[in-house]
């Protein structure tokens, strides 16, 4: 039988353990919120980028411009594999990483951008192909942040030889869902409908001009809406996993508090025989 | 006489969507006056000032790059930032001309730095220009 004083002890501990879990389930709610809310304030400009771009490569389809076809010449690829800065999300990271291994023995020539601590950390002692390594970028969750990172994939696409560009990431379907999506990012894939815008537009100054600058700005809108759906998955996750850390806890403390209450029970019957016998010992 | 609805869009947020008389935009190859009505056009826009005018008044908006599409009557704006007069500092905005002509002095002209500090130089002097006619 354990010790009455251990399993107390024990008891108290699992339940700072559970109010340390409940808070955070608390807090990954709360960043869930704000998370989402930027993705839904996001879309009315992501999502028109998106039409201008498919309305001008409607009018241009022979149009060579980089960002846009299939480069003639194979060059390097690289691919972004976005993780969290932070653990304690359940199986975020590792769905990641397992898909980003799968991708790596097929393609071992590919160079890797990681965004996010955890990848990071996990994939420089299995690989010595990253390039460049973004992390804590999910504590100041600013456009500009995506920018940078957008300029960089721009300038290894267009400077650097580089002829594709993938990138690997969490989708947010919901608060207990996330789906991990591999997806190209350049060349800009050709939109899946070819209906025709019917409005004829006049462009200035000229048609190659606003590809590039769409093409860019689209880039920066894609990087922007991944770390959002990253960093909304990532919260969710956590919150999944908070809230059945905190369940198994409330379990193992109920566990604890019954074996607690026979222990007393034992001891309070043992004091009593002791007791009881004594007094039958003098009585004799 | 009918209106133009001008809307706003920027990667965080959706600001402005109101009906005006008339508005001015600073396009990459000048500044053009969109009316009702106007033809479906499509173009870049360069640092400048954005003037939207309905009956008699005038609000006045720092813009620095991003594009434009007219369409059905319907102005849209797709840029990063945009400042209306009470969101620019002057003195602030002074420190960071000079800022950038100093550095644009000091670094080569092939240099990132350099263009940098133009694109820098632009944005104060758009604030600058805004802030100064305010009282015009």
């Amino acid at each position: 039988m354990e010790n009455i004083r251990d399993i107390k002890i024990r008891i108290d501990s699992i339940k700072s353990t559970r109010q340390i879990t409940k808070a955070m389930k608390m807090v990954a709610a709360a960043n869930l919120r704000k998370a989402q809310n930027k993705i839904l304030k996001a879309r009315p400009y992501a999502d028109y980028i998106e039409l201008m771009l498919k309305v001008i490569r409607f009018k241009n389809k022979e149009s060579r411009h980089p960002l846009i076809s299939e480069p003639e010449i194979k060059g390097k690829t690289a691919f972004v594999v976005v993780t969290s800065d932070r653990g304690l999300c359940g199986s975020f990271n590792y769905n990641i990483i397992r898909q980003a291994m799968e991708y790596i023995s097929q393609n071992p020539q590919a160079d890797i951008i990681c965004i996010g601590r955890k990848g990071f950390d996990y994939l420089k002692k299995r690989t010595d192909r990253i390039i460049k390594s973004h992390r804590d970028l999910f504590n100041q969750m600013d456009f500009s942040v995506s920018v940078e990172v957008a300029s960089f994939l721009l300038d290894l696409y267009l400077l650097e030889n580089y002829s594709q560009i993938n990138v690997i990431y969490n989708e947010y379907k919901s608060v207990i869902q996330q789906r991990v999506v591999l997806k190209q990012l350049l060349p800009i894939q050709p939109p899946e409908d070819d209906t025709i815008h019917p409005l004829d537009f006049i462009y200035e100054p000229d048609q190659d001009t606003l590809i590039e600058e769409l093409g860019r700005k689209y880039i920066d809108v894609e990087i922007w809406r991944v770390m959002l759906e990253s960093s909304a998955a990532e919260q969710g996750a956590r919150m999944t996993a908070m809230d059945s850390a905190t369940d198994n806890a409330s379990e193992l403390i109920g566990q604890l508090t019954l074996k607690f209450n026979r222990a007393r029970q034992a001891s309070i019957t043992t004091e009593i025989i002791e007791i009881a016998s004594g007094a039958e010992a003098i009585k004799s | 006489m009918s209106k133009i609805s001008v809307l706003i869009l920027q990667p965080f947020t959706t600001k402005i969507s109101g009906d005006f008389d008339h508005v001015i935009i600073p396009g990459v190859e000048g500044d053009f006056g969109v009316y009702a009505e106007h033809t479906p056009f499509i173009t870049k826009i360069r640092p400048g000032i954005l003037q939207l005018f309905n009956e008699g008044s005038v609000q006045k908006y720092a813009i620095h790059d991003g594009f434009v599409t007219v369409d059905a009557n319907l102005i849209r704006i797709l840029c990063e930032t945009i400042e209306g007069m009470d969101e620019i500092d002057l003195s602030r905005a002074e420190a960071a001309r000079q800022r950038a002509e100093k550095r644009m002095k000091e670094t080569a002209e092939a240099d990132i730095d350099f263009r940098r500090a133009e694109v820098a130089l632009k944005k104060a002097l758009v604030r600058i220009d805004l802030k100064k006619n305010e009282s015009l």
